[in-house]
């Protein structure tokens, strides 16, 4: 196996377009390696210290998030934490402190698990992924990149280089919780983010929700802004929480059954309504909500 | 296929010949000769292989050695104070009897370290999160807790 | 947060574990070394078909490959049931059917997929009910053919069998004011030590080394003369620093395979394992259980007759679980005031993974049925269930469910204190509820030997049989040592884990080190105490038995002029008679059955030597829409006797209670119908992290015990793993309303329980 340093985003294309995959902090990579389920790549570009990989720039209408951006910074970075909060809810929760820095956005997005975290937050915000290789620049909404459990649309020689959110409006908020067995080191059993934006009077003017380990791929909650349009969020919570159930496809594994699944979803569906709503409201609530409201999950 | 490298560790420059795919901890234990650094699970989910890289804790065995590279890796050997005295965390863990069987203890020492490094008086729970990637099966953690608690305190 | 003061506690491993200079098994390496392997069947019930070696013995850098032809058939165990190697059927996934030593471990595992392997699976056995039928598919065809302890009942699948019979329980029932039946269902978990453990072994000439992280080194080192053929003077086990066991690494596990391999190969060979393998392999697992129990009531509270039925999951081989089913069956039936009993329980044969003593084996599960069943009772007589376990409960110069009459103990003490400390008596609101229980545990008096040295400078040695697992056990027999001695703890460095240099001791298993090595070690330092006074009174002419030792001086008594200090009488013996001293001391009685009592298949646990008592109070908080439950503080009061190391015994109390509260609600080892496990690794298999860890209160009931361990103790490692998961499922059961009946309560049967209750 051969593993050069990057230092360009050039770099880094070069070298995947000779067949190299990029590594990152390595957390999904080298473990999977270690439990068998892929062997390491034969070529390895580390992308780690490439500068332009690691910037969160706000531009006009845009925040670009890199690639190779922590969770670490993710969860701390004031401008994340103020306008993208689901996102920091996430990355917050993500393994433990170790792995939080050094895994990668980048990183997290482009492993396409069903149960990532900050998958549904970036689905409720309106993220898309920009990928790039030798020849071209592509952007991409989530739901066309991811196409199954650890599959993506990306074609081998392209790299994520960074995501991009376009700006939040005013009134708005958003959250991400999941329920997990115990505080830390957990993977989402299931998970649920909200975005939403108020009108004046306080009523939902539009939102989003997307939903964790309940399908093939982190999912969008379908016709949930219908749903609650012109509603209280308090008020909207039991319709978001059936239309969750309804749209949830679990399968039942060693974290959970399907029923049990199809149940929580709702529930987390319902409580990330709320804290984002809370949020939206101008609510200051703590990243991560699991901790910040209690047990499990938010409440 | 092994390839030549050098790893600072504990600010000595080590030069390393081995193949590419071997992790931190393995190269730490084996190549490098310093073992205080343990292996529990090989799989994030321990905490036992616990260093700082660029005095941020990483998990050694999910790390590569060869990205390690020109970074200052720090172990558990490289934690004592100026006159190999005790650090304050050593010391109050045996203070407080926040160390049984000892293996998962260098691996909590290096979370610690870095904790108490960027936030000098950390909440209980602040704490208990900060050292929440470090398995402990003996304590119960929270003689653990108290010394890292009581570090805080004197620093 | 103990109650009482704190005494400074200085362990002499901790600067070595604190610094990483410490070696633990993995971290040892030997020129030559050679690196092992293990081939697993990975097929739970199979029969053998082909084992063809020929081709893994050809990879370049492969040294030996061996399987059960090239070592004695021997068959072992407290059923002798098992051999090294698999032989002829494989009964689990995790059986060595062979091992390779090779230059490393890529090399090692080339070999590995070049074994030639063939078997034909037969149905697995994976129900301990339907086993337990007469026409079920036996694990052992030939069980009879097994050599066991004349005391230890068989039969087909049923690998241990004992009941307890006092008093008419069925007239007793028949004509009771209440009679409530409960069921419960516990999974199988695991000890889960944080280090997975190594090997490695290295014969000069006959005399055979071995490395070995294991509890119990006298019993590795008989296990390898058992099953080698060797006297038990060529071989010597040394165990350096351990990680942890939890009763994981106790008995005989591969120290054989590994002695065989540097034998076959002339070179030394370490085997370590991964966290997989510490999950698959080892014949150590908490037993999965059902627990059935039928209580008879007065309407005024006074339970007159119990009776309880247990199948517990033996797993595929015997291990040292034969005395599980008696101990099961005093859990069920527990510390209470009853005179009509019946208990029986079996231990059913299973292609599962084979269970072995873990921390308190069979009592964390057997409790926590019967704790939650005593909160049924409580509540089918409108009592409150602390008030109910006080009117049922033994108290000192009580008579127990076997008819053994309780010495002076200190329950009541316990209930009391953990509940005071507790916020029982709070109105917590809808969703936080405290709930309490009750446990006990015997001590195991048992043979231990010492030798103490103090040589020239007045400085001493305590040369000890004993093993320290981590709970500071050996560490704190420097302070038994210097307080008979007038010296100072820091006076005596330990010499420990090493069968060649000290005298046996039973090793880290049930909670016995200091209780029995104290014993020894005081017996040892009473030696030379003797030898110094002589010394000391030919010096200061005066009488041996008025010499007193204080202070590191030997003084007359009423003369605190006429002294000599301790480091020149030591300097004086180091010409002449030398100061050594051996202990070891006849092992604390353990009472008689009581007549009264009919048993069969008795395993020694009808009465109990030195029992230990604790009383949990657990405040839980309860999220109703998921089933997660949080562990808000726990309050424990313990009776183990006086505390002779204060620090020691509360990390065992918090130690204990944290591993409880994994296996009451996140701890699970899960079996596929192919009856493999499918949650090896501690992602599924969820330890609790600090994250999750709650306060923990500790109250010592410290009731002086006469004829027990030094200085008035009992034990106490083992007893705060018993409770926790009991009073955390009446928390449940108060909020929920009505308990939940598997073990561990997830989330999901927390939130199943709650559908159930509204249905």
């Amino acid at each position: 196996m051969s593993l050069a340093i990057a230092n360009s985003i050039d770099d880094v294309l070069t070298a995947l377009a000779g067949g190299a995959r990029p590594i990152a902090g390595g957390t999904d990579l080298v473990v999977g390696a270690r439990q068998g389920k892929s062997p390491l790549p034969e070529s390895l570009i580390a992308i780690d210290r490439v500068p332009a990989l690691s910037t969160i720039e706000q531009t006009d209408g845009h925040v670009r998030i890199g690639a190779g951006v922590t969770h670490s910074r993710l969860m701390s970075d004031p401008l994340l934490v103020e306008r993208y909060t689901g996102l920091a809810d996430a990355a917050a929760l993500i393994g433990s402190p170790s792995t939080r820095n050094v895994g990668t956005i980048g990183g997290n997005v482009m492993n396409a698990s069903p149960a990532m975290d900050t998958g549904a937050p970036l689905m409720t915000l309106g993220a898309i992924a920009e990928l790039r290789s030798v020849s071209h620049t592509r952007q991409l909404a989530l739901s066309d990149l991811w196409t199954g459990p650890g599959q993506t649309s990306a074609n081998p020689d392209e790299l994520c280089v960074c995501i991009v959110i376009p700006q939040t409006p005013a009134y708005s908020g958003s959250a991400y919780v999941r329920l997990e067995y115990r505080r830390a080191m957990e993977i989402a059993v299931v998970g649920a983010a909200a975005s939403v934006v108020l009108t004046e009077d306080g009523t939902i003017a539009s939102g989003r929700l997307a939903m964790t380990a309940v399908a093939p791929t982190i999912v969008e909650l379908v016709g949930a802004s219908e749903a609650m349009t012109g509603m209280a969020a308090v008020d909207a919570a039991d319709v978001i929480a059936s239309l969750a159930s309804d749209q949830a496809v679990p399968i039942s594994d060693l974290r959970g059954s399907d029923r049990y699944r199809r149940h929580t979803i709702g529930v987390m569906a319902a409580r990330a309504l709320d804290a984002a709503a809370r949020r939206a409201g101008g609510e200051r609530i703590g990243v991560p909500v699991n901790r910040n409201l209690g047990i499990g999950a938010a409440r | 296929m092994s390839e030549t490298y050098e790893l600072e560790v504990n600010g000595v420059s080590y030069p390393i010949s081995a193949a590419m795919d071997r992790s931190l901890l393995s190269i730490l234990r084996t190549e490098v000769g310093l073992t205080g650094t343990k292996e529990g699970c090989d799989d994030c989910e321990c905490g036992a292989c616990m260093v700082l890289i660029d005095d941020q804790p990483v998990n050694s065995c999910s790390y590569l050695a060869a990205q390690a590279q020109g970074r200052r890796v720090t172990t558990i050997e490289g934690i004592l104070d100026g006159e190999n005295q005790l650090h304050p965390l050593q010391r109050n863990l045996l203070d407080e009897g926040g160390v049984q069987c000892g293996f998962c203890t260098p691996g909590m020492i290096m979370s610690a370290q870095a904790l108490l490094a960027r936030n000098t008086s950390p909440t209980q729970e602040e704490i208990r999160i900060g050292l929440s990637g470090n398995l402990c099966r003996c304590t119960g953690y929270q003689r653990i807790l108290a010394a890292v608690e009581k570090t805080a305190t004197e620093a | 947060m103990t109650t009482t003061e704190t005494p400074r506690f200085v362990r002499a491993d901790g600067p070595d574990k604190v610094t990483g200079s410490g070696r633990y098994a993995a971290d040892l390496t030997l020129t030559g070394m050679l690196t092992a392997k293990f081939l697993y069947a990975g097929v739970s019930h199979a029969r053998i078909t082909k084992l063809d070696v020929t081709a893994a013995k050809k990879v370049p850098g492969v040294l030996a490959v061996l399987n059960q032809a090239d070592v004695p058939l021997v068959r072992f165990g407290s059923v002798a049931d098992r051999t090294l190697f698999a032989h002829e059927v494989i009964r689990f996934e995790g059986e060595v059917v062979a091992a390779v030593a090779a230059i490393d471990a890529a090399t090692a595992q080339k070999a590995l997929d070049a074994i030639v392997f063939e078997y034909e699976e037969l149905p697995v056995v994976n129900d301990i009910e339907a086993a337990a039928q007469p026409d079920s598919l036996l694990v052992h065809e030939n069980w009879e053919d097994y050599a066991a302890d004349d005391d230890v009942s068989r039969q087909g699948n049923i690998a241990s069998f004992t009941s307890i019979a006092r008093g008419d329980v069925e007239t007793t029932l028949a004509t009771a004011d209440h009679v409530i039946s409960s069921r419960y269902v516990a999974d199988a978990s695991h000890a889960v030590p944080i280090e997975p453990r190594g090997v490695v072994a290295q014969w000069e000439g006959d005399k055979l080394t071995v490395w070995s992280s294991t509890q119990v080194p006298f019993q590795a080192r008989d296990g390898v003369c058992e099953t080698l053929e060797l006297p038990t003077n060529k071989v010597r086990i040394v165990v350096p620093h351990l990680g942890g066991g939890f009763g994981g690494k106790c008995g005989f596990h591969y120290e054989a395979h590994i002695a065989a391999l540097a034998r076959a190969t002339r070179r030394p060979v370490r085997l370590v394992f991964s966290r997989e393998e510490e999950f698959l392999a080892p014949d150590r697992r908490r037993e999965g259980m059902i627990v059935e129990i039928t209580s008879g009531l007065r309407h005024d509270g006074v339970i007159v007759a119990r009776k309880a039925r247990i199948l517990l999951d033996n797993g595929a081989y015997s291990s040292d679980a034969s005395f599980f089913p008696h101990m099961a069956v005093m859990h069920a039936l527990g510390p209470y005031k009853i005179d009509h009993v019946y208990g029986e329980a079996s231990s059913i044969y299973t292609n599962h993974q084979p269970s072995g003593s873990v921390r308190a084996p069979t009592a964390p599960q057997a409790c926590w049925a019967l704790e939650s069943h005593t909160d049924e009772l409580a509540k089918a007589v409108g009592m409150d269930p602390v008030a109910f376990r006080q009117l049922n409960t033994v108290d000192t110069g009580a008579t127990g469910v076997t008819g053994q009459i309780y010495e002076e103990i200190g329950l009541q003490e316990c209930i009391r204190e953990a509940v005071a400390a507790s916020a029982y008596h709070e109105d917590l609101g809808d969703d936080e509820a405290v709930g309490v229980a009750v446990g006990w545990w015997p001590s195991f008096p048992d043979a231990s030997g010492a030798y103490i040295k103090v040589d020239s400078d007045g400085k001493g040695v305590i040369i000890t049989g004993a093993q320290e697992c981590g709970t500071g056990a050996v560490m704190t027999l420097p302070y038994l040592a210097a307080a008979e001695l007038g010296m100072a703890p820091e006076d005596f460095e330990i010499v420990y884990q090493d069968t060649s240099a000290a005298p046996y001791d039973t090793g880290a298993t049930g909670s016995q080190t200091l209780l029995n090595n104290g014993r020894a070690t005081v017996e040892a330092a009473r030696e030379i105490a003797l030898q110094l006074k002589k010394l000391a009174a030919e010096e200061l002419e005066a009488s041996p038995e008025d010499i007193v030792l204080a202070d590191g001086m030997a003084s007359v008594v009423g003369s605190p002029d006429s002294s000599i200090s301790i480091v020149d009488l030591a300097g004086i013996a180091a010409d002449g008679e030398m100061l050594l001293g051996r202990g070891s001391g006849s092992p604390p009685e353990s009472p008689t059955t009581p007549k009264t009592v009919s048993c069969v298949g008795d395993q020694g646990m009808n009465a109990w030597a030195g029992p230990q008592f604790s009383c949990h109070a657990v405040r839980i908080r309860l999220d109703r829409e998921t089933g997660v439950v949080r562990v808000l503080e726990v309050n424990t009061a313990h009776d183990s006797g006086v505390i002779v190391n204060r620090v020691g015994a509360s990390g065992q109390v918090e130690g204990g209670v944290l591993m409880g509260i994994g296996q009451a609600l996140t701890e699970r080892t899960v079996y596929g119908d192919d009856a493999k496990q499918k949650n090896a690794g501690l992602l599924e298999y969820k330890l609790q992290t600090m994250a999750d860890a709650p306060p923990i209160t500790i109250h010592f009931a410290e009731v002086y015990t006469p004829d027990m361990g030094p200085n008035g103790s009992k034990p106490i490692a083992e007893a705060p793993n018993v409770a926790t998961a009991a009073a955390i499922s009446n928390a449940i059961a108060k909020l929920v309303g009505r308990p939940v009946r598997l073990l561990p309560m997830t989330a999901e049967r927390v939130w199943e329980t709650l559908q159930d209750e509204r249905a």
